[in-house]
């Protein structure tokens, strides 16, 4: 990679931002989830 | 536990709210940075989840001193819900910098000291959870976690240290040095937005925990009193 | 390894006899009874070591395997060949390492001796540091077969390393210090995994990670007694094998009662 501006870094911006906030959407379904099967347990 | 207002859950509209904003100025407002263009837009992602992740792994550390010294059920709740929400924020920091390193080294990978020290970090934390999910007796769960997470924590540093050292011939890699204001505003409102998200989940890992411990030990008796006759 | 395991109970049974009838009890965390505490469990690991001789032949033949198997995959040419040495040798090392550690605890699950240990009652600093120091010195007698194997493997001519006298002692030496480095934390997590239903996996999940320190720092030292210190950085890297071990090891003393408290 040459020195100087980088071009089409828009698409690791968005990359960059899905991942997150993919990842932590995954994280709190999961901890949803838990929850249900813990409650389902109790009841 | 159903129905009544969890005071977290208002941290995580907090949470929300400022993420959204923060991101907004720095993906439209702020302007590109000279040299990085618009690539160093995910230095206001990035940096964030990392302050946050360091700092929930610290939370474990103290809570795992904690859970240590008073044996109660409370401290290791906090001890999972720190470590589990830090590991997941590690996950990510890890995602977002083999994506800027795509970008502006153009590899994927580079044995940089952060990179590298991140990476054992997960799989340290990681291997705490993994030995977790295999222990049986809440106790044992309870005390070799923290022990684990203790040695852990303190192994960071020496990571830091050798990594540093072992890569001192391998060239620095620019980071931007001159933040301007437009800049900082952005980082400081995700940073916040991000701990409070952070808190969020790790107050709800937590409360999790701790549900699971209450059924566990209503419905353990039988099952107890089987384990002790394998044992025998 | 039968054999001890077996004779384990009895050993720990006359653990710590009361030398004189004015003898304090053994469960002071210091004073003469510690010591007493740790010469004995001392006196026992060593005793160990001495009847599971053919367990630690077998460890150092792995160790010799695994390096045969990395002289294949390491690339045919002298000069590669020879920078490739100093991984490979502390690699076999820590993979080593792994086999005689997840060992050094299971004998002590079977028959549950340690919680007779700690019933006796021995002070679980004391057993942390016997049964560290065994291991240590378990890994420093794996040198003697993996270091000349690595040499003749890997064509490495000691004698001709420029900038390093006496390149043997010191290869020892930063041998000595990767096994403390090794030894201390490997000890501990031997400790909470050895009766646990995936120790196999859970192990070296934990304890390789923890140990990328001396992994690194180690096959740099190696790596600079083999092809000449010529800028004097041998020190620095055996400091941080050394800084790595004392942290470690006192977490490990500190840490253990906790790791092995019966709930």
């Amino acid at each position: 990679m040459p020195d100087g501006v980088i071009v089409d870094g828009w698409a690791s911006v968005i990359a960059a931002y899905s991942v997150t906030t993919v990842g932590l959407i995954i994280y709190a379904a999961s901890l949803w989830q838990r929850r249900r099967r813990l409650e389902r347990k109790q009841s | 536990m159903r129905g009544k207002f969890q005071w977290e859950h208002a941290v995580l509209l907090l949470a929300l709210v400022l993420l959204t904003v923060g991101t907004y100025i720095g993906l439209a407002v702020a302007p590109p940075e000279r040299h990085m263009g618009d690539v160093q837009r995910i230095m206001y992602v990035h940096v964030p989840t990392a302050w946050i992740a360091m700092l929930s792994l610290t939370v474990a550390f103290v809570a795992a001193i904690g859970s240590l010294w008073s044996g109660k059920h409370k401290w290791d709740a906090a001890v999972v819900g720190s470590t589990e929400t830090g590991v997941v924020l590690t996950g990510l920091l890890l995602s977002q910098g083999m994506i800027w390193a795509r970008a502006t080294w153009g590899v994927w990978w580079d044995w940089d000291v952060r990179l590298t020290t991140s990476l054992v970090m997960f799989i340290l934390f990681a291997g705490v959870l993994a030995l977790r999910a295999s222990v049986d007796s809440a106790e044992r769960r309870a005390s070799w976690s923290a022990v684990a997470i203790i040695v852990a924590y303190a192994d960071v540093p020496l990571v830091y240290f050798c990594v540093r050292w072992w890569r001192s011939l391998h060239q620095v890699q620019s980071t931007p040095e001159t933040v301007d204001a437009a800049m900082m505003l952005p980082l400081r409102i995700n940073a916040f937005g991000m701990l409070f998200l952070a808190t969020w989940f790790i107050v709800r890992r937590a409360r999790l925990e701790l549900a699971q411990r209450q059924v566990e030990e209503t419905t353990l008796p039988e099952r107890r009193s089987v384990e002790e006759v394998q044992h025998a | 390894m039968s054999l001890a395991s077996r004779e384990l109970p009895s050993v720990a049974a006359t653990m710590a006899p009361p030398r004189s009838p004015a003898d304090t009890p053994a469960g002071a965390i210091s004073g003469p009874s510690w010591l007493n505490n740790l010469r004995a469990m001392l006196a026992k690991e060593l005793l160990l070591e001495w009847r599971n001789l053919s367990r630690l032949g077998s460890v150092a033949l792995f160790g010799a395997v695994t390096l045969v198997l990395f002289s294949f995959v390491a690339p045919p040419q002298a000069g590669a060949r020879r920078m490739a040495t100093a991984g490979f040798l502390v690699l076999a090392l820590l993979l080593s390492s792994t086999l005689s550690l997840s060992e050094s605890f299971r004998k002590e699950t079977h028959h549950r001796a340690l919680t007779g240990l700690l019933l006796v009652p021995v002070a679980p600093s004391a057993i942390f540091i016997a049964k560290a120091f065994a291991n240590f010195f378990q890994l420093v007698l794996l040198a003697p077969v993996l270091i000349p194997v690595a040499l003749v493997l890997f064509s490495v001519d000691l004698t001709a390393t420029s900038g390093v006298s006496y390149p043997l002692l010191q290869l020892l030496a930063v041998w000595a210090l990767a096994s403390a480095g090794l030894a201390a934390p490997g000890t501990l997590y031997a400790a909470m995994t050895s009766d646990l239903r995936g120790r196999d996996v859970v192990l070296p999940l934990l304890f390789f990670p923890l140990v990328v320190p001396v992994l690194l720092a180690a096959v740099k030292a190696t790596a600079l007694v083999l092809s000449g210190d010529a800028m004097g950085q041998l020190g620095s890297w055996n400091l941080l094998l050394l800084i790595f071990a004392v942290v470690h090891g006192t977490l490990g003393t500190v840490l253990f009662g906790y790791a092995v408290e019966e709930s």
